[in-house]
């Protein structure tokens, strides 16, 4: 943000760190959302997988240890920059590719969510006892929990924010849009130790490894625009859509 | 080409495991790849024929459809698992020197990465094509990688990472273990991995899919 505006933004100070275990009933994880995951976008799923993703879903519920939270950063220490924002002695290096979609934001909201080390204990033990495929049907449902997690979580965000009359942008992740993992550091360390059972290794990895991080751009004029791969030039990118409505929107 | 031997291939392309595997619904009832391969040892097929002209060319056309898109992650682990089957009456085989791999890779998840399923499956597929598969498991260090290979005379060292913060650490693992066996090739692969870095780093080979690490494998690591 910047400076002259600096006494007129609320500072939404009781909302400045929340954690949540998201109710898995109220994540949209069907049938169909894991067989997509998995790679049958048009649900030609083979039987076995179907038969398998019929058994396991139900048994979610008894190894999954959903965890999601955010921060929002105090408006008056934001400051984002042509490539990067910082807060306080912190500086995220996100690049301009996502800078310029935050840039009229009054401060950021950093969140995190996971799936917790239950699923990832749960996958190792079938593909342990000989049944790959089952493990990984498994996997792919971990990931797909996390991702379901953080659209929830900014849900939360969104209702926390509301009362000053502030909205979201998209979501950007480290990793994502030009913005490195190694940035990972930084971020983490704008969170309490801890947060929700998350950890980071000094590679950059979070532990459990179902877990996925970022940022939201919040404030009063920010808009949640379709998920603009035009923004980004990274070309092998899995997410790269070329109708840019598609990818927020589908689940 | 013996009919045993076209069912067998049949079975691994298929995932049909044994008699008992009600999948594919069009093989119920059906033999597997547990009793066929059963089946052409007591006919007399020699275990070479049954792994080179059934097994490896069942696993070869799931490798190549997998590439094309064809099939998915799913489809690749249940024609392991039949592949699997038939493999466990190949073993004794490999031991008493009736059967020979072609060769042996080392293969393992860099330090710093606890990404396992990907190096997983680019190892059964590898498997599937007639190479001994030593797996490390994940978070193995440049020292470990160096033990193996001191343990495994003449093996090839397959290298996965899935993230760009662990991926550098693929350079310090090919430095390591090229400055005591220079002659040992290593191929790298994993999501963030590109040609281009699998180059930078003095890697030999890089691939975006198991199949490509079974033609690496096959076409510059093998003495025949
Ligand atoms: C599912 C997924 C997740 C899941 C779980 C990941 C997991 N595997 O457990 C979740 C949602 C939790 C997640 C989180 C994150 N992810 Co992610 N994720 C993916 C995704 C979509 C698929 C990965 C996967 O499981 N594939 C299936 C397996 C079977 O494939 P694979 O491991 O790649 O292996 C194949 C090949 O790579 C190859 N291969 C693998 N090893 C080897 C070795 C050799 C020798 C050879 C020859 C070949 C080879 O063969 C395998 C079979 O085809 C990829 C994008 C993609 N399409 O690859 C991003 C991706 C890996 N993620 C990425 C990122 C950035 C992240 C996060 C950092 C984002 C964030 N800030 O939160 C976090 C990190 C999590 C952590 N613990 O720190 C980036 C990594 C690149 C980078 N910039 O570093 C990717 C590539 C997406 C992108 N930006 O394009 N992720």
């Amino acid at each position: 943000m910047i400076f002259e505006t600096r006494t007129v933004i609320p500072e939404p100070a009781s909302i400045d760190v929340e954690s949540f275990s998201p109710p898995l009933p109220e994540l949209l994880l069907d049938r169909r959302a894991v067989e997509h995951d998995l790679g049958y976008h048009s649900g030609t799923a083979p039987e076995p997988v179907i038969a398998a993703i019929n058994e396991l879903l139900p048994r979610v519920a008894s190894h999954a240890q959903l965890q999601c939270g955010f921060r929002i950063l105090p408006p008056s220490s934001v400051v984002i920059g042509p490539e990067s924002v910082s807060c306080g002695s912190v500086s995220l290096s996100m690049g301009s590719v996502i800078t310029k979609q935050l840039k009229s934001s009054s401060s950021i909201a950093i969140y995190v969510s996971t799936a917790g080390h239950g699923m990832e204990r749960w996958a190792n033990q079938l593909m342990a006892a000989g049944d790959m495929m089952q493990g990984f049907v498994v996997d792919t449902i971990a990931s797909g929990l996390v991702e379901q997690a953080s659209l929830w979580l900014e849900k939360k965000i969104a209702a926390s924010v509301k009362p000053i009359g502030w909205s979201l942008t998209n979501r950007y992740s480290p990793g994502y849009c030009d913005w490195p993992v190694s940035d990972q550091h930084n971020l983490f360390s704008l969170l309490p130790a801890g947060f929700c059972g998350i950890t980071l290794t000094s590679s950059a990895l979070m532990v459990p490894v179902k877990s996925l991080s970022g940022v939201i751009g919040v404030g009063s004029g920010v808009k949640r625009g379709a998920y603009q791969c035009s923004i980004c030039d990274l070309k092998d990118c899995y997410r790269r859509r070329e109708e840019p409505e598609e990818l927020e929107e589908q689940r | 080409m013996n009919e045993i031997l076209l069912s067998l291939t049949r079975c691994v392309e298929r995932g049909k495991v044994n008699m008992k595997s009600p999948y594919p619904p069009d093989m119920k009832g059906q033999e597997g790849a547990d009793e066929l391969a059963r089946k052409a040892l007591d006919a007399g097929i020699p275990p070479q024929d049954v792994l080179s002209e059934a097994l490896i060319v069942g696993m070869q056309r799931v490798g190549v459809r997998f590439r094309n898109k064809e099939i998915f992650v799913p489809d690749v682990l249940m024609a392991a698992k039949a592949m699997g089957a038939a493999m466990a009456h190949l073993k004794p085989f490999f031991k008493s020197d009736a059967l020979k791999h072609k060769g042996t890779i080392v293969m393992g998840t860099v330090l710093g990465d606890l990404h396992d399923i990907g190096k997983k499956l680019v190892s059964m597929v590898i498997e599937g094509a007639g190479w001994e598969v030593v797996d490390l498991g994940t978070d193995v260090s440049p020292e470990k990688f160096l033990k193996a290979v001191d343990e495994h005379p003449g093996c090839v060292v397959g290298l996965s990472a899935l993230l760009t913060t662990t991926m550098v650490n693929m350079e310090a693992t090919v430095k390591h273990v090229k400055a005591k066996h220079p002659q040992v090739k290593v191929i790298v692969g994993g999501a963030p991995v590109t040609a281009e870095f699998a180059s930078k780093i003095g890697a030999d080979g890089y691939s975006a899919d198991p199949q490509g690490a079974v033609e690496f494998l096959n076409s510059r690591c093998t003495s025949n």
